[in-house]
């Protein structure tokens, strides 16, 4: 074997190291984003699960706790940002990534749910926002809608938006929209119960909310 | 929560050029290592001298050309054995008088002639001699007095026609000449170890010393489109005789100080490497007979040319892309949340992908060559600089001139070398 042949297999078995070393780098750090999710979701599934059983244990309503879903709620978002990061880094069609929205949708009906009662029980007027979206390619306005969303939700802590893929294969989720009547019409919004379609603007959008809603002072809940 | 959606992304494109470059750089590397490359690290210089003349081209070099004529009688060489024959190729500035001034010297000759190109220049120096070694040496280039017997001993395999020096850039001033001496440096460790497998396809006008009989034989330097020398190093390869590299010869060239400079030199270079390559020489390409450099370092230029645009171009898509489409999320959101830096770091974001570490470890093999040819040829001087701009600067600049040599040889453009 000449020197140049035995260089340049050695060269071509460095740069194969090299491209696997960096694939391997980077699916260990993308199962690291996924076990770091799945242990936030574990975790807020526990937090949620306690919130509710202590609603139901007690008669009338902790309203002790509208705190503590205050600070839920917040969670759930930062889950929701964590989530879609991952989603745009392994691709919608990844399945830990559905397994994981699909556990996210749950836990953000159930939030929503129990903010309701909540605020029923202890006379609270939140502001929820349940916004639907698609990434399957039909939706331009989704990505401004969402990065709207986002906005509002940093500046305006309490505002609850709730994020559901409308394709999102879930049965609880598919009686959610069937109870909520909300088309697929997509970016969809339901601003306190009422439908809200499409997306041109922030202010357009923020026009929705009713009067006072985008306080910068935290509510009740 | 679906901003920022994944689409098929074009990076794909990229992965193959990628690990080309990966490849190659880890070949030189490991050429570099190998035992012919230590060997002619470890020559030593040369006890038996023959006779050797410098040629001097000069074409309006009024500002350098007395500079570079003092440092070449300042050589280590016995004074009976080495002439310096200062070439006027016609010079219309005041060349003429700057090297009048050396006319009584023993050692120099001096050679006045009409315009007629480096290449005449050459053969004129060349037709003037009977040197056993003939040189050439810019006007805008200064050499260490042990250059020369640092060259000698390369020539003790009587295949080699011609040897080279280890160049980096005379006294870089801005962060131009900077970038280009690092990217010198690089070459210094390219040239080294690919001479160790003889794949060198120029012989660079700052100090290439050829044996005068082999260039007689081969019939004396051409035109090759404005890059006589590589054309030479090219017809050397064909005939079969081999090109060496003296990696401690240190030789210093003036860079351009200008973008536009620049951009007009490399075009030049490389409009002459694809009209000789492509046109005369093409039957070196992927030709066995012609070893590594048949094989690999000719395929593996001409894939640089292509890569370097392509990638050039998937960036700009990729950056267009990615400004336009964040830029059309965050219209209409308050500038202070949209483009303010927020929060703090957190390595769940880390924007880490296949191609950016493939870049990432392409450019620090690049860094890696630059300092080990610092370290070979002991060149002077901080690489700081160079190598930060280097970093920054120098993929940004490369395209412009594969863009414009691409196209001057598509087109048939020619262009004036000044």
């Amino acid at each position: 074997m000449s020197l140049v042949v035995r260089n340049a297999l050695i060269a071509l078995l460095v740069t194969i190291v090299l491209a696997g070393t960096v694939a391997y780098a980077i699916s260990y750090l993308n199962r690291a984003r996924i076990t770091e999710l799945s242990a936030i979701e574990d975790q807020l599934s526990i937090d949620i699960l306690s919130l509710d059983t202590q609603f139901s244990l007690l008669e009338a309503a902790p309203c002790d706790s509208t705190a503590s879903s205050t600070t839920l709620t917040s969670e759930l978002a930062n889950m929701g940002t964590r989530l879609s990061y991952a989603e745009n880094q392994l691709g919608s069609d990844n399945t830990q990534v559905v397994r994981l929205k699909e556990q996210y949708s749950l836990l953000e009906i159930r939030d929503y749910l129990i903010t309701k009662q909540l605020a029923a029980a202890c006379g609270a007027r939140p502001t929820t926002v349940l916004y639907f979206y698609s990434n399957a390619g039909d939706c331009a306005d989704c990505d401004k809608a969402g990065y709207a969303l986002s906005y509002l939700r940093d500046t305006f802590p309490s505002l609850r938006v709730y994020s559901f893929d409308y394709n999102l294969d879930l049965g609880a989720l598919e009686t959610f929209i069937a109870v909520t009547k909300v088309k697929r019409d997509l970016p969809a919004f339901v601003i306190n119960g009422k439908p809200y379609y499409g997306f041109t603007s922030l202010a357009d959008l923020e026009k929705q909310f009713p009067k006072g809603a985008l306080a910068t002072s935290t509510s009740k809940l | 929560m679906c901003y920022d959606n994944a689409i098929m992304s074009p990076e794909v494109l990229a992965y193959p050029f990628l690990f080309i470059a990966i490849f190659f750089e880890s070949f030189v590397l490991v050429t570099l290592l190998s035992k012919p490359a230590r060997e002619a690290r470890a020559r030593t210089a040369s006890v038996t001298l023959p006779s050797v003349a410098v040629i001097v081209p000069c074409y309006n070099e009024e500002t350098t050309v007395a500079r570079t004529c003092e440092s070449l009688l300042a050589l280590h060489y016995p004074s009976d054995k080495l002439e310096v024959i200062l070439v006027d190729d016609g010079s219309t500035d005041a060349t003429a008088g700057a090297i009048a001034r050396f006319a009584a010297h023993p050692q120099v000759r001096i050679i006045s002639k009409e315009n007629g190109g480096k290449h005449t220049a050459l053969n004129a120096g060349i037709a003037a001699t009977r040197a056993d070694i003939v040189g050439c040496l810019d006007a805008d280039s200064f050499v260490e007095p042990d250059a020369l017997r640092e060259i000698i001993p390369c020539f003790a395999d009587v295949q080699v026609a011609a040897v080279t020096a280890a160049m980096s850039v005379h006294e870089p001033g801005n962060v131009l000449q900077h970038m280009q001496n690092a990217e010198y440096l690089f070459g210094i460790t390219l040239r080294h170890a690919i001479a160790s497998v003889n794949g060198l396809y120029v012989t660079p006008g700052p100090f290439s010393f050829y044996r005068r009989a082999i260039v007689e034989e081969l019939g004396g330097f051409r035109y090759g489109h404005q890059t006589e020398d590589m054309e030479m190093a090219l017809r050397i390869q064909r005939a079969g005789y081999g090109i060496e590299n003296a990696p401690h010869a240190r030789v210093y060239t003036k860079a351009p100080g200008t973008i536009l400079k620049l951009l007009k030199q490399r075009t030049r270079w490389t409009t002459g490497f694809l009209r000789n390559v492509l046109g005369e020489y093409r039957g070196l390409i992927a030709n066995r007979r012609h070893g590594v450099l048949g094989v690999l370092i000719l395929p593996s230029a001409l894939i640089a040319i292509g890569s370097g645009m392509l990638l050039f171009f998937l960036m700009l898509f990729m950056l267009v892309r990615n400004v336009a489409t964040a830029l059309s999320i965050r219209a209409g959101i308050p500038f202070s949340y949209a483009y303010l830096p927020s929060g703090s770091l957190d390595w769940f974001y880390l924007p880490v992908s296949f191609y950016l570490l493939l870049g990432v470890i392409t450019l620090l093999a690049s860094l890696s060559l630059i300092v080990a040819g610092k370290r070979i040829s002991k060149a002077p001087g901080n690489i700081a600089l160079g190598l930060v701009s280097y970093t920054f600067l120098y993929s940004l600049i490369v395209p412009f001139w594969l863009l414009t040599a691409t196209a001057d040889v598509a087109l048939g453009a020619r262009r004036r070398w000044r």
